[in-house]
């Protein structure tokens, strides 16, 4: 590398270009530090302080930029953007990274002596999911994809005594890779006919032949298989249910959120409008699959991972809303309130379901659930709290969430798809009400719960927080909405 | 701060005191959840006392930023505003007056998990308040919304042995039609870039017709599932058949309202034009309904559905009163949804009280109860004619009105309407004879006791409240005449404008688009 590169390099990471990449930088020095302190026997007993730390200075970090009236924008030769959307995002994994870690921590009986490993590779995910929010640029959004899938893959199968987990980790990380490739596949298809692979530059591009509108298909499709859209949806029961739940909750809520957030923010405005009905349709009928699926589940797990894919089309709706030509703000801020409600809430219920199954249950039967309400109240409060959620009920975040993504719609023109998609949402009504009745309608089943294990004040912390979050977003919609405003 | 606040949220309150009582002591359950109710009913008389029935706009208005949304071309702030105006006034004061009557009718049959039923009940009546106190579209749908989930607990907890179907259906129901409603929310709000309905109201003409028209039966079909209008009707019978006494008195007593409150207020106030060109889609529903519900009731052996279906038929009475659209229509109806509160929640405590005595609601079971409980018949009897329409009680003032209001409108569906008044009478008086007379055949039935101090105190407000309406109706009809006369006179202009609209066209337009015009409107 001749002088000038290198000085070029340093040019380029400019003050903004450190503002924006700080919470990326903490979280890669902090995976190093707590595998010191994994390595060091003095220092083992910090481990938790170390990932704590590391995802509240990244916290930190991300809020200066959410508080600042200027933000750094295009960063790192517009490869990069970091404003108040992606910081909210950003706030939103770390947030829901550390949760996903609190539940873990009195998950694992067998695995015990690996869960240095399990909780660096989780430490790992929130940066990728990040990179991918503020990509600018195909080959950052890919790297990005990348650092958070690959610890995913690993942290699937990480519960080896169980062959589901193990089949969750191989089948996950076989259709994923199929899943990189194709966005790979697809940018180099967009490359070719574009000449760049900056988002910025392919906006000024002509992107009608016909190379570039099928390298946009299968960057879409790849997308697509991230959030479990149809027909890319096949995956995610077997793997949801596979994996260790409180990784279930990091993958459903992470991947999708991150996702999401690229497809809203980047690939929409590439997208040509006359697909806006195509994409419509998968919509809807990846919520009617979620929803069918969920309302047939007996297992909660299988059932929340249904859900996942119902909601998932919901927000496709937003996307094709977008398309369409909705105000392309309003669909970025209806796509990051509803995961912001989303992350919390399915958190939470993963999260209780990791504590169900922390306390002896071999599987998250609905059955399990029974007489909930009178053993274990606050379980059983914190779960219905949720599900109303999930539904979609006001004074939760997910009422606000639908009302927002359904406004998408409006704005769009696209009344029939709304009320389509409405109705379809009350299916949804049918499972999580379910959930209650079994908890709190039906008496206790005769075979007796087995008794808890002692249970970490992680867990009960984080469903506090969960909880808090789920209400306040319902509730007090402008503590998340005024930092977009401006 | 304003009192509506106050109301609408000291429920709430006492739901958070009440979920940090011991569950065990229910004795200061009852009387915490008696207290606070009873507050709330203090509140809401110094409200009626407070209000001026002679001003059409709301009262006591109390408003606040929530939160602003980015919608289209502009910010719409969404605000927390309260307000009562003469189309409220009746059902805030109903909703606060009949809570403490529903805590102390909950002492027969409410004995398990006591200290949760009387969250959700207080939880209820904060959600049943905001829906009619609120003044803002998305603060109203969230009260909407929030007051179906304690319902689905009272009745999935306390209910009977269907309850989990009849509480899923009911949640679903209500559900589905509330869904749609938010889509056409939403595009009000976007349409005409604000969310507050005094200001919406007169100006959803500027939306397009076609617009107006799906945002209109998108409104309508919520509020007709939960009145229920006739082909929506049936989540209503098992809800009312499953839940508990207390809960069936909360569901005839208000919840219903809030579907007719719906009509009137968003339906009517809100879309008055739309109400003119299909109130007789309206007309048609709410007369079939008063007849259909009629003969269900005569098909039933059970008492509390037969009292279930009696619902169906009482409350096409208000629709068809609300949709006749002339003034003493839509004020006959409002009272009439006070007088079916009062009478049918009435019938329910009767029906529960028996229930309770006998565990049995299946009208061959009963028989010649008269003769061991005489107090219990006087009451009986009592309410089937004031829920049959007997002059002197309340029933029959709304009636009256309604029908005469009708026959206005429409001599046809009024008449269809006087039917069921026939109607009404055979199935409660038939009720009644299979009751209260003839022989006591069944040995189990001889020795009931009859109806205590307490039970007697619980019927005894609302008696008077029917006894006062039918006598002395105005005491009622003032507090709301100043809103619906302006209702009235609005509604009425906005027809000679449609018609004078329809004379303008005929005039401009070649003769043949006159003739297909003129088939139209026949």
């Amino acid at each position: 590398m001749s002088q000038q590169t290198v000085a070029a390099a340093f040019e380029i990471f400019d003050d903004a270009a450190s503002v924006a990449t700080a919470p990326l930088l903490t979280i890669g020095v902090g995976v190093l530090l707590y595998l010191v302190c994994d390595i060091v026997p003095r220092l083992r007993a910090a481990r938790g302080l170390a990932f704590c730390g590391t995802i509240l200075v990244a916290l930190f970090f991300e809020l200066r930029i959410l508080g600042a009236d200027v933000v750094p924008g295009l960063v790192l030769d517009k490869t990069f953007h970091a404003d108040h959307t992606t910081a909210l995002f950003g706030c939103v994994f770390l947030l829901g990274t550390l949760l996903a870690w609190a539940y873990s921590v009195g998950y694992y009986h067998a695995s015990k002596p690996f869960k240095p490993e399990h909780d660096a590779l989780m430490l790992g995910a929130p940066a990728g999911m990040m990179l991918m929010v503020g990509a600018n640029d195909l080959i950052v959004f890919f790297i990005g994809l990348e650092l958070l899938s690959l610890p995913l893959y690993c942290l699937a199968a990480f519960k080896r005594s169980r062959i589901e987990s193990v089949e969750a980790g191989v089948k996950y990380f076989l259709l994923g890779s199929f899943a990189s490739a194709m966005l790979l596949y697809g940018s180099a298809l967009v490359y070719t006919a574009s000449g760049t692979l900056s988002i910025p530059g392919l906006l000024d591009a002509d992107l009608s032949s016909s190379t570039a509108v099928a390298g946009l298909a299968l960057i879409a499709a790849s997308l697509f298989f991230k959030v479990s859209v149809f027909p890319f949806h096949m995956w995610v029961p077997d793997v949801y249910q596979g994996s260790p739940t409180p990784v279930t909750a990091l993958m459903a809520t992470g991947t999708k959120a991150a996702a999401f957030g690229f497809l809203v923010a980047q690939v929409m405005p590439l997208l040509p409008p006359s697909g806006a009905p195509i994409v419509a349709v998968l919509g809807l009928v990846t919520m009617a699959l979620g929803n069918l699926g969920a309302l047939v589940q007996s297992d909660l797990k299988r059932m929340l991972a249904y859900s996942g894919v119902a909601h998932a089309g919901t927000l496709l709706l937003v996307v094709a809303g977008g398309m369409a030509g909705a105000d392309a703000a309003g669909a970025l801020n209806a796509t990051l309130y509803y995961m912001v409600a989303y992350v919390f809430t399915a958190t939470g219920a993963f999260g209780l379901l990791a504590l169900m199954e922390a306390d002896g249950a071999r599987f998250t039967k609905l059955d399990s659930l029974r007489g909930l309400a009178k053993s274990r109240p606050g379980v059983a409060g914190a779960m219905a709290l949720f599900m109303l959620s999930l539904g979609g009920i006001p004074a939760t975040g997910g009422f606000l969430g639908k009302w927002f993504a359904f406004s998408v719609l409006v704005d769009a023109g696209m009344i029939g798809t709304a009320i389509i998609g409405a109705l379809l949402s009350v299916v949804a009504l049918g499972y999580y009400l379910r959930v209650i009745v079994v908890m709190y309608m039906q008496p206790a089943s005769d075979v007796e719960p087995a008794p808890t294990t002692q249970r970490p004040m992680t867990a009960g912390i984080a469903t506090i927080v969960c909880g808090v979050f789920v209400l306040a977003t319902g509730l007090l919609p402008s503590l998340f909405l005024a930092p977009l405003a401006g | 701060m304003s009192m509506l606040v106050w109301i609408t949220f000291l429920p709430l309150l006492g739901a958070i005191g009440i979920a940090f009582l011991p569950a065990t002591n229910t004795r200061l359950l009852r009387q915490a959840a008696l207290g606070v109710t009873s507050l709330v009913a203090v509140l809401g008389l110094f409200l009626w006392s407070s209000f001026d029935g002679s001003i059409a706009e709301p009262q006591h208005g109390f408003v606040r930023d929530w939160f602003t949304v980015a919608l289209g071309a502009g910010d719409v702030p969404i605000r927390f505003a309260l307000g009562v105006d003469g189309i409220s006034i009746l059902l805030v004061v109903l909703t606060t007056i009949l809570m403490p009557i529903v805590v102390l009718s909950s002492h027969g049959h409410i004995e398990h998990r006591v200290k949760e039923f009387f969250v959700w009940l207080l939880v209820m009546q904060a959600g049943m308040l905001g829906v009619f106190l609120s003044l803002d579209l998305v603060l109203f749908y969230f009260f909407w919304e929030v007051s179906l989930v304690p319902l689905y607990f009272i009745v999935g907890i306390w209910g009977g042995e269907r309850r989990l179907y009849a509480t899923i259906k009911f949640f679903l129901y209500t559900v589905a039609g509330s869904l749609v409603m938010l889509v056409g929310m939403i595009a009000l709000i976007y349409g005409l870039q604000s969310s507050d309905l005094m200001d919406l109201i007169g100006r959803t003409g500027e939306l397009p017709v076609a617009t107006q028209t799906w945002i209109f039966f998108s409104f309508a079909l919520a509020f007709a599932i939960k009145v229920p209008v006739l082909p929506f009707h049936t989540w209503l019978a098992d809800a009312h058949t499953e839940a508990p006494t207390s809960g069936s008195v909360l569901l005839a007593g208000v919840l219903l309202k809030m579907g007719t409150y719906g009509l009137l207020r968003f339906g009517i106030q809100l879309f008055p034009g739309m109400a003119v060109s299909y109130s007789s889609v309206f007309l048609v529903l709410g007369a079939l309904g008063i007849v259909y519900g009629a003969f269900l009731a005569m098909a039933q052996t059970d008492l509390k559905r037969l009292v279930a279906c009696s619902s169906v038929s009482h409350l096409g009475f208000v629709v068809l009163g609300l949709f006749a659209l002339t003034e003493p229509g839509i004020r006959g109806a409002v009272l009439q949804m006070v007088n079916h509160g009062l009478s049918t929640g009435l019938l329910f405590l009767l029906v529960g009280m028996l229930y309770e005595r006998t565990h049995t609601r299946m009208l061959d079971r009963f028989g010649g109860i008269a003769t061991v409980m005489p107090l219990y018949a006087i009451f009986f009897v009592f309410t089937v004619l004031s829920s049959a329409g007997l002059p002197g009680l309340n029933g029959f003032v709304g009636e009256y009105m309604i029908l005469a209001g009708t026959f206005e409108a429409s001599p046809l569906w009024a008449a269809v309407g006087v039917t069921g008044v026939i109607f009404g009478a055979v199935y409660l008086l038939m009720a009644t004879r299979r009751v209260l007379f003839g022989a006591l055949v069944h040995d189990a039935n001889k020795k009931l006791a009859d109806i205590n101090a307490r039970e007697i105190g619980i019927m005894l407000p609302l008696c008077v409240l029917c006894i006062w309406i039918g006598v002395q109706p105005n005491t009622f009809l003032d507090k709301t005449a100043g809103s619906l006369d302006a209702l009235a006179k609005r509604v009425e202009q906005e027809r000679i404008d449609q018609e004078r609209g329809q004379a303008i066209g005929r005039i401009e337009f070649d003769a043949p688009s006159a003739t297909t015009e003129g088939e139209e409107s026949r």
